[in-house]
């Protein structure tokens, strides 16, 4: 693998591994998402350059304005945790289960 | 310049400026005095009468007609439009007659507007109908003329919503607004025809090129363009419910000159007319069809001055009728005859409607005849004339139309609606005639009558002359431009005078019965017909409307703010999705952990192994 190719795999990979094991709050999980899109973002540009497929440039575009889509989707999420439960601490969520 | 011609344009462009000058004094920030209504307008309009006769003479002697263009006003690239003024034989005619007609009702204005504390403004606004009428007959361009048609119309409804505290007079008003407007998009649909086809609104280009062409969506315009502004069946109602103004503005506008304009636009604008033949029979049969019916919701009015406005719409019928006969100057003689005995029947319904304290309800009148002498005898006078007595002044344009009438080669059913229209008006007239001045009097012992005042007479008189004499002077005077028909059968040419006689006589037999029961029970039907009008504004004025207005509300609230926004759009889709949600989440349990670790095992060997 070239070393561009692992940098990004990685970057993926801790950041799946941050979502996975988050511990505490529920917003290091979307941040951790947020790096899983920045990565899929640098790959998206580099496999646009690497296989000169011009036609294929505003694919970062297209994905970059999805994730605000799904940021902004997932912050709602947070503010209505933070609504109904108080915080968003994870061990909140299972206090009261209705 | 030659003489005859420099004397013609400036006394008519004198005329113009004599009747802008008492509208250019309000302009000032000082109020007027008292007496400025009688002082300038009616001076002014006297002035002008007097000046426009020297050209109506010049024209008598010599036949000049003339075309001032005074002034390039705008262009687009390749269309211009100018200030010009076409004084031909209609409009030099017409101009003195309205003149006269205007000088009279002022003056009459200044008796019967007396204690009305707004009275310069009343001038002010007549004055301004006058000079838009006065563009309008004197247009030579289309513009012009669309300038004068929107000026009459808004003084119209300034003129008859006068007396604004009262809520009929408002509705009144609007309807007339709404009424013209209909007729409004005929013009303007002609004049855009016009332009974009002809590339002109100057009317001689527009005669000279129009033979090219197929001028019927002009002619459909320009016949919806009279319809409205001259209550043609259809567009008829506002007519009868102007009579709420006052009635110096009944007598100006909606019987001498206003309501004329739609027909005065179709004779101007005839040569376009003279091939067409959907058009002409068109005209034809609208104008018959109106005759008849406003002669027939006449019969049974109990208001003195609806059934004047009902004889002003059959007589505009005829004229629409005429024009449809290929005759367009025996319809300007119709026009001009008639500014003079139908002004004088309004005057005259002024003044006793003044005299018996504001009554108006014929019914309420009676044995008028020894109490106002002038104005009753004055009465009769304009009923005759409006009938077509022999060589009183409706005589020589009423008979002229029968006759062409019955020798033309056209639609038979037209003729007969006429002639049953004819005696029709007999009867009105005379049922008018009859409620006023004759029998005993039926109204209130003390009304204030009084008609010495020389405001009230001079006016009825002079109008009286006019009645008299206008028709033999007319038509001695000038040559008709299209050949008469002078032989036919007796009956033919006595047909109009025949059915006008046996109205009369029938009319007489039905008064001598109104004291023997002659039938136990009444005929309802034809009565309530007439009486209200044929149902024509009870349908339209209330069914269109609430048509409209409910399927816009069920538009509204049904199909938008229940269809589109609750069940389809953003609402249903939220419902939809919740629900959806709903029966999701009820599988899982939620080991959130687990799941994840599971799916970042997998998604690390995918990678190692699509990279290895």
């Amino acid at each position: 693998m070239t070393p561009v190719h692992f940098s990004f795999c990685s970057a993926f990979i801790l950041g799946l591994m941050g979502l996975t094991f988050h511990r505490t709050h529920l917003l290091s999980a979307l941040l951790c998402l947020e790096g899983m899109m920045l990565s899929l973002f640098i790959a998206l540009a580099l496999w646009t350059l690497q296989f000169e497929m011009t036609g294929f440039s505003a694919a970062p575009m297209l994905l970059l304005a999805f994730s605000a889509c799904e940021a902004s989707a997932g912050l709602a999420l947070l503010v209505a945790t933070a609504r109904t439960h108080g915080t968003d601490r994870l061990q909140n969520l299972n206090l009261l289960q209705c | 310049m030659h003489l005859t011609t420099l004397i013609l344009s400036s006394s008519l462009i004198l005329v113009i400026a004599i009747l802008i000058y008492p509208l250019l004094t309000t302009l000032n920030p000082n109020p007027q005095d008292q007496k400025w209504a009688i002082t300038h307008v009616k001076t002014s309009v006297k002035a002008a009468f007097l000046m426009s006769l020297l050209p109506l003479m010049i024209f008598l002697d010599q036949g000049t007609e003339t075309i001032i263009t005074n002034w390039h006003w705008m262009n687009t690239a390749p269309f211009d439009i100018n200030i010009s003024f076409k004084f031909d034989h209609y409009s030099i005619i017409f101009t003195p007659i309205a003149l006269y007609v205007t000088w009279s009702i002022l003056e009459f204005a200044s008796w019967y507007m007396h204690s009305d504390p707004l009275m310069n403004r009343f001038f002010k606004y007549l004055l301004l109908f006058l000079v838009a009428m006065i563009l309008l007959v004197s247009a030579n361009n289309m513009f012009q003329l669309f300038i004068g048609w929107e000026g009459v119309g808004i003084m119209s409804f300034l003129l008859i919503g006068w007396w604004y505290g009262r809520a009929d007079a408002n509705t009144a008003a609007l309807q007339a607004v709404l009424y013209n407007r209909v007729g409004d998009i005929g013009l303007i649909m002609a004049m855009a025809w016009l332009a974009m086809n002809l590339n002109s609104w100057e009317i001689q280009q527009i005669f000279f090129l129009s033979k090219n062409f197929d001028m019927t969506l002009p002619l459909i315009g320009l016949i919806l363009a009279a319809t409205g502004k001259s209550a043609q069946f259809g567009l008829h109602p506002w007519l009868p419910s102007a009579m709420e103004g006052p009635t110096p503005v009944s007598a100006l506008l909606h019987s001498s000159t206003m309501v004329v304009a739609g027909i005065f636009l179709l004779i101007r604008l005839h040569p376009l007319m003279e091939n067409n033949n959907i058009a002409l029979t068109t005209c034809l049969c609208l104008g018959a069809l109106t005759t008849l019916f406003t002669a027939a919701c006449a019969l049974t009015q109990n208001d003195i001055k609806k059934i004047v406005a009902f004889s002003t719409s059959s007589q505009l019928g005829l004229m629409m009728v005429t024009i449809g006969l290929n005759q367009p100057q025996l319809a300007f003689l119709h026009i001009c005859t008639h500014a003079f005995f139908k002004a004088m029947l309004f005057l005259c319904s002024g003044s006793i409607i003044h005299s018996l304290n504001d009554e108006q309800d014929i019914r309420k009148m009676g044995g008028l005849q020894n109490l106002m002498p002038m104005t009753s005898t004055c009465l009769t006078i304009g009923s005759l004339a409006l009938t077509g007595t022999p060589f009183l002044a409706g005589f020589f344009s009423k008979d002229a139309i029968i006759e062409a009438l019955n020798t033309s080669h056209l639609n038979a059913w037209a003729l007969i609606l006429t002639l049953i229209a004819t005696s029709f008006t007999a009867v009105y007239s005379f049922r008018v005639v009859y409620f006023v001045t004759m029998g005993t009097p039926r109204f209130l012992p003390l009304s204030p009558i009084n008609e010495n005042n020389p405001s009230v007479i001079n006016p009825i008189k002079r109008l009286a002359w006019g009645s008299i004499i206008a028709g033999l002077i007319i038509t001695s005077s000038f040559l008709p431009s299209k050949t008469p028909i002078m032989s036919m059968p007796l009956t033919l040419k006595l047909a109009a005078l025949l059915v006008t006689i046996i109205g009369l006589l029938t009319a007489l037999e039905l008064t001598a019965m109104t004291n023997k029961q002659f039938k136990i029970t009444p005929t309802i039907p034809p009565h309530h017909f007439s009486n209200m009008l044929g149902y024509f504004p009870a349908i339209i004025h209330r069914l269109t409307p609430k048509l409209n207005l409910s399927l816009g509300q069920s538009i509204a609230t049904q199909l938008i703010d229940q269809t589109w926004f609750e069940a389809t759009g953003p609402k249903g889709v939220s419902s939809l999705q919740v629900k959806m949600a709903k029966t999701v989440s009820d599988a899982q349990q939620g080991m959130i952990k687990t799941y994840l670790t599971i799916f970042l095992l997998t998604t690390t060997i995918a990678i190692l192994l699509a990279t290895i």
